[in-house]
């Protein structure tokens, strides 16, 4: 397959999530006798463009105008469809997070292409691949085929391990169809500074759930986790609760994670929270509840009064 | 103002996964109940709170097998004034499918906007709303989660859910605008308006009536249950212990 990396950029720098759609091009690549580029759109992109040309790729084409500054569907979508059509792709791949969960479907919609969303891994079947990706909350796998010439995916970075490096390749301007357009326009981004490691690819999580009971016992989270060097995150009640903004929330509508270390602080363990992080190596459970489900899934647990055992941890750790 | 708001009848999400899938294979199961998928309620609800800017014809749209009726039910008995149902005939539809016949009803409802939800609970997929506004031509918001339209109901300015953190965009209409958790609560529908809402208007439509292509591009070719975690889970009885487990494991 002819393979096209679609980058993905987060507040001005490169997406972790890029490393994961890198990695599933160069397997699919090998799997298939095929080669992969990488496109990445934005503006004032050159010191960006060489973190991303390590891998081997082909060729990185650079789309940069000063219409691509803020992330737009539309006009991100006619780019990569430009692209694809210029230089006849036959695979579109970009990690799964919440720019190519937008852009995505549109732009397979506009290719007339089959996608598959949030994929783990390649499948052999009859001649061909299929791909396997997590549904319903995590709880089962489903293997999915494309039937289309042209396959839209995108990849679970919590299943899928780094790429491999490789040469550069040849750095491309691609001039992109469309012009300015007032349909949709951005206002503004409204975002809550930690300082924190980034959630989405920490090795340490520190999950506080409605069992703090009020905002408060934030710092207290947030002492332990400074002390572990770990990212907080949350369920949806502490979200709804409006004790953190919605970015912290991990599961099926939230953020799935895979770090090394996630510590479930008065977290029941609801599948749509465990959906999250079935990714995680370790899962360390405090809650004061011996039947709560997150003991069926975690690897090391206690049963204990959280109030109790985390100014111990601060302690102790 | 008219809006469409889509629904769709999935697994409750407390079913055992085995059931799942084996109802997923067409293996007769009685273990399965269905719900309205969580954010298209959102979405139906988002709909009737837009009473006060001017909406006043709700229709619901749904593609599914008259089995499903009564979860579609639930949502017009929110509040919704009438529906649309496409029969898929028994076949299995993929996402390019559903959003092929939600165009049609757009193209034949024209309306101000569609409301849907984020995702299906079932199918964790995330993919209709944006397959839509792309055929349509449409501009799109998605994961919204506050909407606040301007004066005379040309635009409007929606924060999106995003990984890095509240996006505001101000969105001309008509667009698809897909509805996250944050957005609202919503209500139950109460035993007097489910009753009503038999009276409502039902347009009914086959699948195949619509000349949308046969021939899915993707189709399932078989489940797996996924690799459980270690197994037992060990238990500490008090923080030190936890602490010593943890330097044991090289976590901390
Ligand atoms: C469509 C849909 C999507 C959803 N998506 C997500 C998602 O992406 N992520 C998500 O997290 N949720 C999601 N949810 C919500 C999910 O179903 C649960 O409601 C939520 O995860 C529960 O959060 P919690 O564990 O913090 O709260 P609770 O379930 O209330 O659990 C609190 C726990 O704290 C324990 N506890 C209380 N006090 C103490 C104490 N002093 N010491 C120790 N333990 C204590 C209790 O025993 C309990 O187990 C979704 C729900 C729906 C319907
Ligand atoms: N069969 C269907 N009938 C009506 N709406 C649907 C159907 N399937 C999906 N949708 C809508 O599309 C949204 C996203 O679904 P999905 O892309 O499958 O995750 C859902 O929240 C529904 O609003």
């Amino acid at each position: 397959m002819k393979i096209l990396v679609v980058a993905e950029m987060q507040l001005g720098k490169l997406k972790p999530s890029n490393g994961a759609a890198v990695r599933f091009a160069q397997d699919l690549a090998a799997k298939t006798g095929g080669s992969f580029d990488i496109v990445l759109i934005g503006h004032g992109l050159a010191d960006l463009a060489a973190g991303l040309n390590k891998y081997g790729a082909g060729a990185l084409h650079v789309i940069d105008a000063p219409r691509f500054e803020n992330y737009l569907p539309g006009s991100f979508c006619a780019a990569v469809v430009g692209l694809v059509q210029a230089e006849g792709y036959t695979a579109v791949i970009g990690g799964e997070a919440t720019t190519s969960r937008d852009i995505f479907p549109r732009i397979a919609g506009a290719l007339g292409a089959g996608m598959c969303k949030g994929v783990s891994a390649i499948v052999d079947a009859g001649g061909g691949v299929a791909y396997q990706r997590a549904v319903f909350s995590g709880m089962a796998l489903r293997t999915e085929r494309i039937h289309t010439p042209i396959h839209v995916l995108t990849v679970d970075p919590t299943a899928v391990g780094e790429p491999a490096e490789g040469p550069a390749g040849a750095v491309k301007a691609f001039a992109a169809p469309g012009g300015d357009d007032d349909s949709v326009k951005f206002v503004e981004r409204r975002r809550a500074e930690s300082g924190r490691p980034d959630l989405a690819v920490a090795e340490r999580v520190v999950g506080a759930g409605r069992g703090i009971k009020s905002a408060d016992y934030l710092e207290t989270i947030g002492t332990l986790a400074d002390k572990l060097g770990a990212a907080i995150g949350s369920t949806r009640a502490v979200v709804d609760a409006g004790w953190l903004p919605n970015e912290f929330q991990v599961g099926q509508t939230g953020k799935a994670i895979a770090p090394k270390l996630y510590l479930a602080i008065g977290i029941s363990g609801a599948v749509q929270h465990s959906a999250g992080i079935r990714g995680a190596k370790t899962i360390v459970a405090i809650n004061k509840d011996p039947e709560a489900p997150i003991f069926k899934i975690a690897d090391v647990g206690i049963v204990a009064d959280l109030f109790d055992v985390v100014p111990k941890l601060i302690e102790k750790i | 103002m008219k809006v469409l708001v889509t629904v769709k009848p999935v697994a409750d999400p407390n079913t055992p996964p085995a059931a799942w899938i084996a109802a997923q294979q067409g293996k007769p199961t009685g273990e399965v109940n269905h719900v309205a998928n969580y954010f298209d309620l959102i979405a139906v609800e988002q709909a009737i709170r837009l009473k006060d800017v001017g909406v006043d014809d709700i229709c619901i749209v749904s593609i599914t097998g008259d089995d499903k009726m009564a979860q579609v039910r639930s949502a017009i008995a929110m509040g919704a004034n009438r529906a649309i149902l496409i029969d898929p005939e028994g076949k299995a539809l993929e996402w390019h499918q559903i959003a092929a016949a939600l165009k049609h009803v757009v193209e034949q409802e024209q309306p101000a906007f569609v409301l849907m939800g984020k995702q299906a609970t079932d199918d964790d997929a995330s993919q209709v709303g944006s397959i839509l506004a792309g055929m349509l031509g449409w501009p799109q918001a998605t994961f919204v989660s506050e909407m606040e339209f301007n004066a005379d109901r040309t635009r409007v300015k929606v924060g999106r859910e995003t990984d890095e953190g509240v996006e505001v965009l101000d969105v001309k209409l008509p667009a698809v605008i897909t509805c996250d958790l944050r957005l609202n609560e919503p209500r139950y529908a109460t035993l007097p308006n489910l009753i009503k809402s038999k009276k409502a208007p039902l347009e009914r439509f086959k699948f195949s009536e619509l000349g949308i292509a046969a021939d899915p591009q993707v189709t399932v070719e078989g489940f797996a249950l996924p690799a459980g975690r270690s197994g037992e889970c060990r238990m500490v009885k008090d923080a030190d212990e936890l602490v010593g487990v943890l330097k044991e494991m090289k976590l901390v």
